[in-house]
């Protein structure tokens, strides 16, 4: 996966979380949240991948919350400070908080695969001139803080801040920020010219990317276009909807629905698949170094 | 054949009825490299900028510039002008290596292929294959600056114009850069026009020396015919190599002879024309004195799991000295002072300023009449508009500062050019009265004229009893300046020692002058030195 074009990464993850947000049907969060861990798990495999246990805790908060403000629901389990607990709402808190965890993870690993670069280079498709502003930006920021930390160092050991008078420091520390600013601006100038000895601002430019579109790209591209497609025509047409109050109730299984249901798998798990298939050839090809 | 041709070239800026270029007419061949050199305000970066023409300054220009024979106007600059400024930093546009390479072909509107293909051979030919996906801010100084130099020939200029581009660099990464353009020149007969003071290395390599004196040519011919203008002339030999320097202080009564360029063609010279008889001049010995900054154990590191960047530093500086440590990018120089101004804290050992510890020191008091600290970068010191404003907390009257500088009062100190820059700043650093002053590469990027200003400062404060400790690459500098000179390495001080011994000892970190005299002479190091040794020994052939 990570090897694939921006523009089929981005795709697929709003194809695959996106579908997950607009459905509340039990079974595409089931497998939506099956593919998201699967993914991120399989991709982090023996490495410490920091924090799990708030995000379930904040789904089991989202699904013990649903039952007690919603008391729609014809089956009452009990009664609860004189409101009905009802077994649809428990339900349909379920549902929500398995939606909530599935998007988490899909952004999750998002965000691992998506670097600055990539994001730039989607923008850079959309107009050269924000993927250039924000080329410029991602550098420019941090090299204001350095700056501005250089600059409250030195005044520091000139005994411009005092340490027992927090009025002065505030003072302090607004002046070596407005001087960081004229600074900023000064060497703005520098970069100006060296931007325009090179050629910028004489009529159209092009915007380079390092990223390519194999056939790999195309063929993976069409792959989560037909899914996305034929999930969404089972969604649009409601041959998966499912419904929760007063009592549940769902569409009788048909063609569509089951062709709906095998897409969405698919899509859910593609990302697993591609990523064990990518493991396993490698492990192959490594034997034969 | 003519690349480049300049006729009868003056240029006025606003509301200045003086010329700063006045009349200057000259060609430079294709294939040519071309070393410009001048004091500060002598016009060098004025006619560098009017050659290109988006950087053209504003004002009033008379006379023509011709590319290939025609005007620079009418030429696609962009592309076939290329241009390397000082700051490293500075000129980098984006935020990625690979896409920095790429910008000027972007702004061509290249297709993606081509854009491809010449920047992947730039990159290899530059030796960046590794940095391809780096971020540009990661780089260090040298690597930045080859980066804009490899951003700039990825258009395929006919001509480089460069103005300084290794006054930020240390001479290690300056030594490179002028090598990788050096390959250029030779492998791809480009035509160079280099801004220059470190002339050691370049004037070598240079076909013509173009030196400017007030907006007008005062020599264009080979090095070897401009030095030989030199004779009395003693502010532009400053920044000339040591040889010429001390062949012209040898020579100076009207000797018409081949003068010496380099180092080797120096050492042939003294042998040729010297005796030896007298190897060494006498060293004075310094007085014992007080110490009144000491190391002890100090250990620091910056995070937790990193590696020691001081590791058991012990050392100590006595009261009036001037203290000079050298020593490799990255080895905990500037670390060294950072710890020493409180700035930084060690996790073990103790640092004693006149016999306390440095945390005993509350409030700011450290830095009132005691310690100030300079550092590398100083426009980090200015926080006003003016330089007057700048001074107008301090007790200190103006008149009272070591040197003068109240033609600068009404600017802002980010006009002010380097040399001027630096030294407002130690003013401002002065203001502050201390006895110790800790100061990081004041020589960075300073022309020699600057350079031998700052020296006289720095005498100026040691005849007040006031300590110097200073983290610098210049060999010369340290020279010039140092009782005690000792190497960094390791995040330890190894080796301590009087200048003379330190460097004619040393076979790297050593001066041009002990490079040009060892073996011959004994413990001589600066120019001056080099000159009296000669003169003590004698001509060969003279009577004794």
């Amino acid at each position: 996966m990570t090897h694939l074009n921006p523009i089929v990464l981005f795709f697929y993850f709003a194809a695959a979380a996106g579908i997950s947000m607009f459905s509340m049907n039990p079974v595409i969060q089931i497998f939506s949240l099956a593919g998201a861990l699967s993914f991120f798990f399989l991709r982090n495999a023996g490495k410490r991948t920091g924090m799990h246990l708030p995000l379930f805790l904040l789904a089991l908060l989202a699904a013990l919350l649903n039952p007690l403000f919603q008391h729609n629901g014809a089956t009452v389990l009990f009664v609860l400070n004189g409101n009905p607990v009802t077994k649809e709402a428990c339900i349909y808190g379920a549902v929500t908080a398995l939606m909530l965890l599935a998007t988490l993870y899909w952004f999750r690993s998002f965000s691992e695969l998506m670097t600055s670069d990539k994001i730039l280079y989607l923008f850079g498709r959309i107009s050269p001139k924000i993927a250039l502003l924000l080329s410029m930006a991602m550098r420019y920021i941090p090299l204001f803080g350095a700056q501005l930390k250089k600059t409250a160092q030195t005044q520091k050991a000139m005994g411009y801040f005092k340490e027992d008078n927090a009025m002065d420091r505030i003072r302090g520390y607004m002046r070596v920020f407005s001087v960081t600013v004229t600074w900023a601006l000064e060497s703005g100038i520098v970069t100006a010219d060296s931007m325009e000895a090179r050629g910028y601002g004489e009529g159209k430019r092009s915007s380079f990317a390092v990223f390519r579109f194999y056939r790999k790209d195309g063929f993976y591209l069409m792959l989560i276009g037909a899914l996305f497609l034929i999930s969404v025509y089972g969604l649009a047409t409601e041959a998966v909807a499912f419904q929760y109050y007063p009592t549940f109730g769902a569409q009788a299984p048909s063609f569509i629905s089951t062709l709906t249901y095998i897409a969405y798998i698919m899509l859910a798990f593609l990302p697993t698949a591609a990523e064990a298939g990518e493991k396993i050839k490698w492990k192959y090809l490594q034997s034969k170094i | 054949m003519e690349i480049l041709t300049i006729e009868n070239l003056s240029f006025y800026y606003p509301m200045n009825q003086t010329p700063t270029l006045k009349n200057l007419s000259f060609s430079v061949e294709e294939g040519e490299f071309l070393t410009v050199c001048g004091a500060t305000g002598s016009g060098k970066s004025t006619l560098l900028r009017l050659l290109k023409k988006e950087l053209a300054p504003i004002g009033e220009r008379k006379g023509e510039i011709l590319l290939e024979g025609s005007p620079i106007a009418e030429v696609n600059s962009a592309s076939e002008i290329g241009y390397v400024m000082q700051h490293p930093e500075q000129q980098i546009v984006t935020d990625k290596v690979w896409h920095e390479l790429a910008f000027g072909l972007e702004n061509r509107n290249l297709p993606q292929n081509e854009i491809r293909r010449r920047v992947a051979e730039m990159a290899s030919y530059f030796g960046m294959e590794d940095l391809f996906f780096r971020d540009t801010s990661s780089l260090s100084g040298g690597q930045k600056q080859l980066l804009n130099l490899a951003s700039v020939m990825v258009m395929n200029p006919k001509i480089l114009l460069l103005d300084e581009p290794t006054a930020q660099l240390d001479p290690i990464a300056a030594s490179d850069f002028i090598a990788t353009l050096h390959k250029l020149h030779r492998e791809f007969s480009l035509t160079v026009i280099l801004i220059e003071h470190r002339l050691e290395e370049v004037m070598p390599l240079s076909d013509r020396l173009l030196i400017l004196e007030n907006g007008e040519l005062f020599a264009f011919e080979p090095p070897k015919e401009a030095v030989k203008k030199l004779e009395n002339r003693a502010d532009l030999l400053l920044s000339m190599p040591c040889a010429v320097r001390v062949s012209h202080a040898l020579s100076g009564n009207g000797k018409k002879e081949v003068l010496p360029l380099t180092v080797r063609e120096g050492r042939e010279w003294i042998r040729r024309t010297y005796r030896n008889k007298i190897q060494t001049l006498s060293e004075e010995m310094l007085p014992k004195r007080k110490k009144v900054l000491e190391w002890d154990r100090v250990f620091f590191r910056y995070e937790k799991n990193g590696a020691d960047i001081l590791s058991n530093l012990c050392f100590s500086v006595c009261e009036g000295e001037c203290f000079c440590i050298l020593g490799g990018n990255g080895a905990g120089k500037s670390t060294m002072l950072g710890v020493t101004s409180g700035l930084l804290k060690p996790y073990s050992g103790t640092v004693r300023l006149f016999g306390k510890k440095l945390k005993e020191y509350t409030n700011g008091s450290l830095y009132k009449q005691n310690l100030a600290y300079l550092p590398q970068d100083v426009t980090t010191v200015f926080l006003r508009n003016t330089v007057r404003d700048e001074f107008e907390d301090s007790d200190v009257s103006l008149a009272d500062f070591p040197y003068d500088f109240s033609s600068l009062l009404e600017k802002h100190p980010y006009d002010l050019s380097g040399g001027e820059r630096q030294l407002v700043a130690l003013a401002k650093i002065l203001a502050a009265e201390p006895k110790i002053l800790l100061l990081d590469e004041p020589t960075k990027g300073l022309d020699a004229y600057a350079k031998a200003e700052i020296i006289a400062v720095l005498h100026a404060l040691k005849e007040k009893n006031v300590t110097v400790i200073a983290v610098t690459h210049d060999t010369e500098f340290s020279a010039e300046i140092a009782d005690r000179v000792a190497l960094f390495f390791r995040g330890e001080l190894i080796s301590s020692d009087t200048p003379k011994k330190f460097f004619s000892e040393n076979r790297f970190y050593t001066t041009p002058v002990s490079r040009m005299t060892r073996g011959y002479y004994e413990n001589t190091v600066t120019v001056s030195e080099a000159v009296s040794l000669c003169l003590a020994n004698g001509e060969k052939g003279e009577k004794e």
